[in-house]
């Protein structure tokens, strides 16, 4: 009997090994089929607080703002145009890192982008930032996303030119 | 005829409210210096009550890297280089509780540091 149970987790242990082997980590892009699948079940369901409204008021000094934070922040992914500029790995990463300024993040609604920076996204690299950034400073971001310049006009991250 | 005789007690009326109105103007008061060391991810102290109308001058303090205090509902900052020193004058002009958070990214826990204004009359 002993004997038998050993048998059967040698052999588990050897089909998980060779399924190990056998499956690809390498980052790559992932599938229309994949993402179209991801992008439905996150703004339909997976991403929360789709109701709740920024009590920023949108005016040029609470975008001021959130350009400040996010330049402080958030350019090292998404580069100071949220748009990926000079952002080397923005590519090579899977998912790809997104341009915000696209209609996948536009679509999103405030609540839903707040809750996005609070918490992060798994499985991409956005990591999640409640209490790295305050929500105040989370709801300027919001704004800023709202009122992206044009892509490339405001050069690439210091971090990537030297 | 008349007006003579009252324009002495005009006078004396007269110098006699100055008088009173040199001795109820208020002295202009020294502001009161609280500091504040600001420290990777706190403020300490990290409460203050203040009295409104009583000017204050908040004496910031880095202990480590570049920091700021910012109290967005009463339109006021200040910013602090690293391991120096800033001043925020003011005088609050309403009473309530006030939150301010560090206005210079500083880290990790940089959108927990806090500091929190107690203003009563």
């Amino acid at each position: 009997m002993v004997r038998a149970c050993l048998t059967i987790l040698g052999v588990t242990l050897l089909a998980i090994l060779a399924g190990v082997f056998f499956i690809d980590i390498k980052a790559g892009p992932p599938g229309k089929a994949e993402m179209g699948i991801m992008n439905w079940s996150k703004h339909n369901i997976l991403v929360k607080n789709k109701k709740q409204t920024n009590p920023l008021t949108d005016n040029a000094a609470a975008v001021t703002d959130g350009k400040d934070a996010f330049s402080h922040y958030c350019v090292a992914c998404h580069g100071l145009d949220g748009q990926n500029t000079g952002v080397p790995f923005a590519d090579r990463m899977s998912p790809p890192v997104p341009s915000l300024a696209g209609k996948g993040v536009q679509s999103y609604t405030d609540g839903q982008l707040k809750w996005i920076i609070d918490y992060g996204i798994w499985p991409s690299g956005m990591p999640g930032s409640k209490n790295t950034l305050s929500d105040d400073e989370i709801w300027s971001i919001v704004l800023y996303l709202r009122h992206l310049p044009q892509a490339g006009s405001m050069g690439e991250p210091e971090m990537y030119t030297h | 005829m008349k007006w003579k005789a009252v324009l002495p007690s005009v006078l004396a009326a007269m110098l006699f409210a100055a008088l009173l109105l040199v001795q109820t103007t208020p002295a202009e008061t020294t502001p009161r210096r609280i500091e504040v060391t600001a420290k990777r991810f706190t403020f300490t102290p990290g409460d203050i009550a203040l009295k409104k109308g009583e000017p204050v001058i908040l004496v910031l303090k880095s202990a480590d890297v570049p920091h700021g205090i910012r109290f967005k509902e009463l339109g006021i900052e200040t910013k602090v280089g690293k391991g120096q020193t800033s001043e925020l004058a003011f005088t609050p002009a309403k009473t309530g509780t006030f939150v301010g958070h560090c206005s210079v990214f500083c880290g990790s826990d940089h959108g927990a540091m806090a500091l929190t204004l107690h203003v009563v009359d």
